[in-house]
């Protein structure tokens, strides 16, 4: 068991998704990822996830990114053989003590992308949070896998 | 991550077992009548439609039927719901193997105001080459909806966009345009690999 424990220890920082974090006070964003599109497409689906080890509420206002015309907040949901999407107005938010996705229904979509992007990519961004500022962070650029995708974008942090 | 086990996720849970059970009366009343019901079923694919290809070529309805076939409605401006779905046929038709040739795979925008021909081939392209892109006018696909039961509905956002809602299943289709069930959104892979291979054996 020790052993394993070192091993782990050693290998850890070369598991790129667990390096793969960024931090803004007490806001821990994990995994800021993207899943390749074809080419020509106008949206790219952006996720991360979010944990708030503090004491007080925040709340995601906002994603920009040179990258992109825009970066939009969007809940899509399949809801009697019907999928919908909304766009998340107020923000979202991000309680102090707990985690939250972008994933499982939530999403960024990045509208128009500047270029084609291809899994191994890196498209940067800004988390712009209601109290704890800004912070800069990386979706790394990966393969949509079909298996994964059928039930939940929040998945890929899991 | 590590668990949003909250009162939504369970809600969606229920949601979605309430989803499968309906969907398991579905497929009762298509497959567990047998042959019989499944023949039965009307033939709204076979009614008359007429619209492009992702090569800018005019196609109807005959150009499907004499093959059994699924149908996905959905827009190349949706970041999740329709590129996933689009890679899970190309799973399917990947594991059918030299099956995959009795099948025909259709993507319809019901967004054809954005996507043109051009902007449908790059996009199956990248999912599959034997997926056909298919678009037109708005009111010919509006037309072709409306036969087949399939919903559609142009939503706007702020800023000046849109979205758009729109039927999430796959639509299961006998060689002569009779409807014979739904791939949905939840189901396992092995689970719409199943259906196919049937839709398959009953031409
Ligand atoms: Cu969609």
């Amino acid at each position: 068991m020790k052993t394993l424990l070192t091993t782990l220890l050693l290998l850890g920082p070369a598991i790129p998704a667990a390096a793969h974090e960024f931090t803004v006070g007490d806001l821990y964003v994990d995994h800021p990822m993207i899943e390749e599109a074809p080419p020509n497409a106008p949206v790219l689906g952006g996720y991360l996830s979010i944990a708030n080890r503090g004491g007080s509420d925040d709340r995601l206002v906002a994603i920009e990114s040179a990258a992109a015309r825009k970066v939009e907040l969007h809940r899509s949901s399949v809801t009697d053989g019907i999928a919908r999407m909304q766009q998340i107005t107020d923000g979202l938010a991000v309680p102090a003590g707990t985690t939250v996705e972008l994933g499982d229904g939530n999403h960024a979509m990045f509208l128009d992308p500047d270029r084609r992007y291809v899994a191994g990519d890196e498209i940067g961004a800004t988390l712009v949070f209601e109290n704890a500022g800004r912070v800069d962070v990386v979706f790394e650029v990966e393969k949509r896998s079909a298996e994964s995708a059928a039930s939940s974008h929040g998945d890929h942090a899991r | 991550m590590k668990k949003p086990a909250s009162g939504l996720r369970t809600l969606r849970a229920v949601l979605w077992t309430l989803v499968a059970v309906a969907a398991a009366g579905t497929l009762y009343l298509t497959y567990g009548t047998g042959r019989q019901q499944a023949e039965a079923g009307e033939a709204f694919y076979a009614k008359p439609f007429s619209l492009v290809n992702q090569d800018g070529a005019a196609v109807s309805e005959a150009s499907f039927l004499g093959k059994p076939s699924a149908w996905f409605y959905g827009f190349t401006h949706c970041p999740d719901v329709c590129p996933t779905a689009l890679a899970e046929m190309s799973g399917i038709l990947e594991a059918l193997g030299p099956d995959a040739e009795k099948l025909q795979v259709v993507f319809v925008s019901v967004d054809p105001e954005r996507d043109t021909p051009e902007v449908m081939k790059d996009y199956v392209d990248y999912f599959d080459a034997r997926i056909t892109g298919l678009t037109g006018n708005l009111d010919q696909v509006s037309a072709m909806a409306k036969d087949r039961y399939i919903f559609f509905e142009k939503v706007p956002v702020e800023g000046g966009d849109y979205t758009m809602e729109h039927q999430a299943s796959i639509q299961l289709v006998t060689s002569d345009g009779r409807f014979f069930g739904t791939l949905a959104t939840e189901e396992g892979i092995d689970v719409r690999l199943a259906k196919v291979r049937r839709l398959i054996d009953q031409g």
